[in-house]
């Protein structure tokens, strides 16, 4: 750790600044302007059109993610900054990966589209990363981080190029790989010492509170995850209104069924936190068709009931059958509710709200994505078990002060 | 920032100006925006989507930097143990009182010949960001200083930054966005004078309370997130040309991600026992959207705002580590949170990184004045610095006078000194 992980996070960074003086420049250079007609200089005002909705979508990625990540008690500082660390390692990460599969050219000029698409890759890493929280070190996160970046871009290709299917929530390239990615190196990485669970493993009344910060950014911007990426016009619009009323419904349900499967009717906070967002994740395939609104409110209310049994039931059975041992519940809150969208997808194609896609091919998109993400898991799980990344020890696992210095406890804190 | 998608309807916004009666036809209100900012998208009313997409741009960067000020710098300075509430509140206080005492002061210098003052958007998004080098510069002198000294400093600061921008304009030609993103320099030198000037030894009781806790570390760092995801439109705020607003917005962001990256690396290579500290991490993240502020719309491609960026991260995380120690024994500066080298360090950076890029972008042998523009360049920064630690000189001298009833020395970093606690001391 003292060499290791600085050492190599510089030199990745300084490999990427030498990668991006040599292939990337900025997409309204002044010759370019100069040899295409005038309408590029509205090309470039609609696209500073997109920034708030870039805006948002980053505010989703690192308050989001980063405080949902702070529910354990010994754990804050490393969910917020860690999840910090990623993020801003995988978007630059995640603009080479990308630009170098989509452009046959010399150069590739990058947008705001392009920032948006690379957050969105880091959503894939931060999602993975919640099956992991706790149990990795900064090596095996940067290793990672770089990894996934690149199988997922390889994976919304073969989507978007190859299938052509429609995917513009990303329930399946984003939630159900991030998901089933992370399950997967979860499983290779699996610590026989902790299948009786950690003392550490646990939250505490303001760690759940911090966590709950993280919840509701991510509730409130949702509407425009779905939709950053949508064909502006009447397909954004409709993004925007399905992801807003799946939410609320699947908000609903969450309630409900968690009162429902707890003793005595109680609230359970995992629940709220997590299940709440189950709705927003599952209309993402379709949230740009021509669904009703009803429709979107049955798929919330279905990825919310689905999202919670998967808590109560699934995450522990994985862990003490399967040997997967999943930190955040991604598996029920990424996993089911993508695969749920994906699903819903192929349903809606299927009675026709769009002729422009086909079963055939949002079914291999589903397909694709879980099996990439499989496979792709597989071999980072592999690489990250190599014991010379700084794995930390069974005991060291859920805390910070392995990593962090970090203040003393008083006993007024 | 919530509600982003739908300010577009509201004659008051679109307009911009107080001064004309709210207009209730949508296509009316639609046109003056084009007046108050010549460079923003033309708005097409009869898509709906358009609308919903590309509200009035200036009213969401408007709504950025109140984020960043509000949220951003007040839970910034919130990790201390003991001092969170004051933090976050003092700093709601000074940028409330700032906003409107810069906006007084703006609108005298501009407009001296008419009657009243003409407000808009835009004079309120200036006083805002004016106001919020007194945020910055109280960080290195909160928790010893009581609310009425907040308030005369935050009165002098706002005034000699006024002063700063007015002169500057005349006689260097700097404009809106040069003087507001070397705005973080001034606030930086004038907190540190501030802070010179007040210094004193800490007690023992009161060293206990500078230390983080895990509680308000993680609400510090809400904070810094808040600046961080937003500082791009801060540095494009008041560009009015599209191509450089975006060059602008691209550069901040890369030369942020280069410098959270470095900082978070550099802090665990710092580190005897390979930890990461994450005072550091509060701070140092931030460098990389100082340093490139002013020339963040001149830097033609991505890759040299990330060396920028690189940079800032390693001098910001240097800063910290070694010359923080020194400086506090030596001159007996304490800087409370870091103001020095979250802004001061990397803010002269983005200063030398400008006058680079200026000197660069001019063709040599067609302007024969070029040796004096080079020397104006490097008089705005002189000039900035030196007012800075100036008027911090004067105000310091101002603060230490009795009459202010500073809170005592056993008192220092301690909310109980100024709020109302329904349980005893122990128990918060």
């Amino acid at each position: 750790m003292r060499f290791k992980f600085p050492l190599l996070a510089i030199a990745v960074e300084v490999a990427i600044i030498v990668l991006f003086a040599l292939y990337v420049e900025y997409e309204m250079d002044p010759d370019l302007s100069q040899q295409t007609n005038r309408t590029n200089s509205t090309a470039a005002d609609q696209s500073l059109q997109l920034y708030p909705l870039f805006q948002d979508v980053h505010v989703m990625v690192f308050i989001g993610f980063g405080f949902l990540m702070t529910f354990l008690k010994n754990y804050g500082f490393g969910g917020v900054s860690f999840n910090l660390f990623i993020a801003a390692l995988g978007l630059q990460c995640g603009i080479m990966a990308q630009g170098l599969l989509h452009n046959r050219e010399q150069k590739f000029h990058i947008g705001i589209k392009d920032m948006i698409n690379a957050d969105f890759s880091t959503v894939t890493v931060l999602i993975s990363f919640g099956a992991l929280l706790g149990k990795t070190s900064p090596v095996q996160m940067l290793i990672m981080t770089i990894l996934e970046i690149i199988i997922f871009a390889v994976n919304e290709y073969l989507v978007v190029e190859i299938f052509k299917a429609s995917d513009v929530g990303a329930s399946m390239t984003i939630h159900a790989f991030g998901a089933y990615f992370g399950l997967t190196v979860a499983g290779i990485l699996y610590r026989r010492g902790l299948r009786k669970g950690h003392t550490k493993e646990k939250s505490v009344y303001h760690s759940d509170l911090f966590a709950m910060i993280g919840s509701l950014y991510l509730w409130m911007f949702w509407p425009s995850f779905n939709s950053a990426i949508a064909e502006p016009g009447e397909k954004q619009y409709t993004a925007i209104l399905n992801t807003y009323l799946s939410l609320a419904a699947c908000v609903l349900t969450t309630y409900a069924i968690s009162s429902l499967l707890e003793k005595e009717g109680k609230f359970n906070m995992v629940h709220i936190q997590n299940a709440t967002l189950a709705g927003g994740v599952a209309v993402g395939t379709c949230a740009d068709m021509e669904i009703q609104p009803y429709a979107s409110l049955i798929i919330g209310s279905v990825a919310g009931l689905v999202s919670v049994f998967g808590f109560k039931f699934l995450t522990p059975f994985f862990a003490t059958k399967l040997g997967i041992h999943d930190t955040c519940g991604v598996q029920s809150l990424h996993g089911l509710p993508g695969v749920v969208g994906g699903l819903a997808g192929i349903v809606a194609v299927a009675m026709g709200v769009t002729d422009r896609f086909t079963v055939s091919s949002q079914a291999k998109a589903l397909g694709s994505s879980i099996g990439t993400a499989v496979g792709g898991g597989l071999v980072t799980g592999l690489i990250l078990r190599i014991p010379i990344w700084d794995q930390s020890s069974d005991l060291d696992c859920y805390d910070d002060s392995v990593y962090w210095e970090v203040p003393e406890k008083k006993e007024y804190d | 920032m919530s509600s982003r998608a739908g300010h577009n309807g509201d004659p008051l916004f679109m307009d911009g100006s107080f001064s004309s009666p709210p207009q209730s036809s949508k296509s009316t209100t639609l046109k003056p925006a084009t007046t108050l900012s010549p460079h923003l998208p033309a708005l097409t009313p009869t898509q709906s989507i358009s609308i919903n997409a590309a509200p009035n741009l200036w009213f969401l960067v408007f709504q950025d930097v109140i984020i960043m000020a509000a949220l951003g710098l007040g839970f910034l300075t919130s990790s201390l143990r003991r001092h969170c509430w004051s933090s976050v509140a003092f700093n709601l206080f000074m940028l409330a009182f700032g906003v409107q005492w810069a906006v007084l002061l703006n609108g005298f210098l501009e407009q001296p010949s008419s009657g009243g003052i003409v407000i808009n958007l835009y004079s309120i998004q200036l006083a805002t960001m004016s106001a919020m080098s007194v945020l910055i510069s109280a960080g290195s002198i909160l928790g010893r200083v009581n609310l009425v000294q907040l308030v005369v400093m935050a009165l002098m600061e706002v005034t000699a930054f006024v002063i700063l921008r007015t002169f500057g304009k005349k006689f260097l030609y700097m404009d809106d966005h040069i003087s507001l993103t070397y705005s973080h320099v001034f606030a930086a030198y004038f907190g540190q004078m501030v802070d010179w000037r007040l210094s004193k030894p800490l007690l023992e009781e009161a060293k206990e309370k500078v230390q983080m806790a895990t509680g308000p570390g993680l609400f510090a760092m809400l904070g810094t997130l808040c600046l961080w995801i937003f500082w791009p439109s801060f540095n494009s705020a008041l560009l009015d040309v599209t191509d450089e607003r975006k060059n602008a917005l691209f550069n901040t962001h890369y030369a942020l991600a280069v410098s959270a990256v470095t900082a978070i690396s550099v802090s665990a290579l710092s580190n005897p026992g390979g930890k990461i500290n994450l005072i550091h991490i509060h701070n140092a993240v931030l460098a990389g959207g100082v340093a490139v502020g002013p020339s963040c719309h001149l830097i033609p491609s991505p890759w040299l705002a990330m060396v920028l960026g690189l940079i800032a991260g390693l001098i910001s995380i240097g800063g910290a580590k070694c010359l923080q120690v020194c400086l506090h024994h030596q001159l007996g500066i304490h800087d409370s949170c870091g103001v020095r080298y979250t802004f001061g360090w990397p803010g002269l950076l983005g200063g030398v990184a400008y006058i680079v890029q200026m000197v660069l972008r001019v063709d040599w042998t067609w302007n024969p004045m070029m040796d004096q523009q080079v020397l104006i360049y490097m008089g705005m920064l002189a000039w900035v610095v030196a007012i800075g630690m100036l008027s911090g000189l004067l105000t310091g001298l101002i603060l230490k006078l009795e009459i202010w009833k500073a809170p005592h020395e056993a008192k220092y970093f301690d909310d109980q000194a100024f709020w109302k606690f329904h349980h005893l001391a122990t128990g918060f």
